[in-house]
């Protein structure tokens, strides 16, 4: 029994038991859980793609530049959310655990929990490429806050008519 | 060193208790307080400009002061509970469907999951039946029987400084797009206990700058940027200059002009600031295309109405100052521009405020001889219905190729589409002049779900909100943009214009957005056009 093999096996249940640690981190976990529609249950719906697609990479030694879509699926919703970063992040770390809990559980695959170097470390280049995911998406919201105010929908409020630029005292000439 | 279970990854990220644990509530939703802090409340009134809202007739805005959210004293009014619990009273016997609202709910959850804000944030009191519970429960203890003797068990409550801070933060955490209202069995209008919270709030001077600054120049000057006519006029004209430059026909204008046939009204927004400028642009290219005999006026300067997300009577100020100056300069009917609370205000309120707005005629388009029935009461019809009909009796020519750099997607803004239901003709007019595709059927038409930045939350301050709010809405057009190469978003609403681009630039860069005319203006033929080639329409920079 190779770890590929038991990746395979395992894949679904050690993938729900991630959403559900990373969706549990909502006070609405339920919900997101449960909404599979993408368009009814866009937090939920997202993660949960995100999270199959990068166990897949996780699991057969990707580069790690391939994690970057699925890490930006996750993290440009989480970095608007009410989250310090640490928050924003800390579940990705969860699959290690997850997987190691999963796999020491099966009676037959026990022993793939020590050849679970390789995994883990890429599960580590995955939280610290998160880390930067969520700076670039945090300078871009920042970037769209500039973008609102040089616009000129600022003006809306916070500028007033040409005609109040005028000093407000007469200048005695 | 042993494995550190699961639970204790979570614990060793987060300091104390949070969200990130996971733990299930121990506590009452009702025990839970409203924490205000930096980026999740947009900011409070300038105290001057409630006093002078205060001042003006037919308004009421008392208490005005300094304060700040995040201090623990709102410097409330010594008898602030009392003016909450009588202005509930007042309403509830004003308002049948309030007392409807509050009465007939039964907590059936089909509102739970339709709110873009809980969608965005998973917090519990985004759904609309928990925002509506906020004021319920007041309403349980202080005038039902079962509140009053059962208290807590009835669901009922205390009015408290805690629960009006409640109040506060969760009435700006909705934008009244009403989605919620469509999957309710009882048609229950959320947003309407929404309009109320706000209501009661500036009893006691609680309101926010970004709504109440408009109102105030809205009230002063006709626009929501507080532009005097003679500002006014300037900008359109240079939009009219830029026609010239880009097409070669140089629109007619007037302004004030007394006996022209239409008025039109537009939002400010549309004359001033990208990307609705260029709306504006196409509104003047189509009535020079159609020799249309109408004026603008540099006072009814403004359709937007911000009043509607204040109090019913600064509504209803506002509203009737368009109808004031179609009687002052003695137009048979008014066309109105793409904006979305307008409309609302038009199509559900003006009637019992304002109208029947007798002095003005039935419209008849002067072109088609259409009659729009629809508007027979309020006497204003959409930019769009009107275009569409135009289009229908084939009065207008136009080369869809001058789209070609464009594929188009459309937004229903929650306004024109759930309050007045223009759902068809927007799509009508898109079908015959651009490459467009729908966004997936549970969020669009009836269920479109909301920019996240309505009923004045379009300020800078609470950015991360609108993007987790404005999330269900990206999420959708980032599907058409990965399958379709969608790169223009088309709404007929003048906060979408503003705040979508913000949305797209953060969840879907490369999606611009538009209004409907300025597409219908770049595919436009015109008579004696000398056009050059304008690889992007009309924001090309020649």
């Amino acid at each position: 029994m190779d770890l590929a093999e038991g990746f395979r096996n395992h894949r679904e249940k050690i993938v729900n038991k991630w959403v559900e640690y990373t969706l549990s981190t909502y006070v609405s976990s339920g919900f997101f859980v449960r909404e599979r529609d993408t368009f009814a249950n866009p937090v939920g719906a997202n993660i949960r793609q995100a999270l199959e697609k990068l166990f897949l990479l996780l699991s057969k030694g990707a580069d790690a530049k391939e994690f970057v879509p699925p890490l930006e699926q996750i993290i440009s919703i989480r970095s608007v959310q009410e989250f310090t970063p640490s928050q924003a992040v800390a579940p990705l770390n969860g699959v290690k655990h997850i997987t190691r809990e999963i796999f020491a559980a099966d009676k037959e695959r026990k022993q793939l929990v020590n050849e679970l170097y390789d995994f883990e470390f890429a599960v580590d280049l995955a939280v610290l490429a998160a880390f930067d995911i969520y700076m670039h998406y945090r300078e871009r919201l920042y970037q769209v806050r500039i973008n609102e105010i040089k616009s000129g929908s600022h003006i809306l409020t916070d500028s007033r008519c040409p005609s109040n630029l005028l000093p407000e005292k007469k200048i005695i000439l | 060193m042993a494995v550190p279970k699961l639970e204790q990854l979570s614990k060793s990220v987060v300091q104390g208790p949070s969200l990130a644990t996971g733990a299930i509530p121990t506590m009452d939703w009702m025990e839970y307080p409203a924490v205000f802090k930096s980026g999740n409340y947009a900011y409070p009134a300038k105290s001057e400009k409630v006093a002078y809202l205060d001042s003006q007739s037919g308004l009421h805005f008392p208490n005005s002061r300094e304060w700040s959210p995040e201090d623990d004293d709102w410097k409330l009014p010594a008898d602030w509970k009392e003016i909450i619990l009588k202005g509930l009273k007042e309403r509830l016997e004003k308002f049948r469907s309030l007392k409807i609202f509050m009465d007939c709910c039964v907590r059936c959850g089909a509102c739970a999951d339709k709110c873009h804000f809980f969608l965005g944030t998973g917090d519990p009191k985004n759904m609309p039946v928990m925002r509506a519970e906020l004021l319920r429960s007041v309403y349980r203890n202080d005038f039902t029987l079962a509140g009053k003797i059962l208290g807590k068990m009835a669901g009922a409550r205390e009015m408290t400084v805690a629960v009006l801070k409640e109040w506060f933060m969760y009435s700006y955490q909705c934008t009244e797009c009403r989605r919620c209202s469509v999957f309710c069995p009882y048609g229950i209008d959320t947003a309407e206990v929404t309009m109320m919270l706000r209501e009661l709030l500036h009893l006691v001077g609680v309101g926010i700058n970004w709504v109440l600054e408009p109102v105030s120049n809205s009230n002063r000057t006709g626009n929501h940027m507080g532009l005097q006519p003679h500002t006014f006029k300037d900008n359109v004209e240079f939009l009219v200059d830029d026609v010239e430059s880009l097409t070669g026909v140089r629109p007619n204008v007037s302004f004030n002009r007394k006996g022209a046939e239409v008025l039109f009204i537009t939002p400010s927004a549309d004359v001033f600031a990208e990307p609705g400028l260029y709306t504006a642009m196409g509104y003047l290219t189509l009535f020079e295309a159609i020799g249309l005999d109408y004026t603008w006026s540099t006072y009814a300067s403004e359709g937007g109405n911000f009043g509607l997300f204040t109090n019913n009577e600064t509504m209803k100020k506002l509203n009737a100052k368009m109808y004031a100056e179609a009687k002052r300069l003695g137009v048979k009917y008014i066309i109105g521009g793409e904006c979305g609370h307008m409309w609302r205000v038009v199509h559900q309120y003006m009637d019992t405020m304002n109208g029947p707005a007798d002095f003005l005629e039935k419209p008849v388009s002067p072109i088609t001889g259409t009659v729009f029935e629809n508007a027979a009461s309020t006497k204003m019809v959409h930019i769009s219905e009107f275009t569409a009909d135009l289009i229908k009796h084939g009065k207008l020519k136009f080369d869809k190729s001058r789209n070609s750099h464009v594929k188009a997607t459309y937004h229903d803004s929650c306004n024109t589409a759930r309050a007045m239901g223009l759902l068809d003709e927007p799509r009508y007019i898109l079908d015959h002049i651009v490459d467009w595709v729908e966004m997936p059927e549970n969020t669009i038409r009836e269920q479109t779900f909301c920019c996240g930045s309505g009923t004045g939350l379009n300020t800078d301050e609470i950015m991360e909100l609108r993007m987790r709010s404005g999330l269900p809405r990206a999420n959708a057009v980032k599907y058409v943009h990965d399958k379709h190469d969608v790169n223009m978003l088309a709404c007929v609403c003048a906060i979408d214009r503003a705040t979508l681009t913000s949305l797209m630039d953060y969840w879907n860069p490369g999606v611009r957005v538009c209004g409907i005319s300025e597409l219908l203006a770049n595919a436009l033929v015109l008579e004696g056009e000398n056009r050059a080639d304008l690889d992007d329409g009309f924001r090309t920079m020649l």
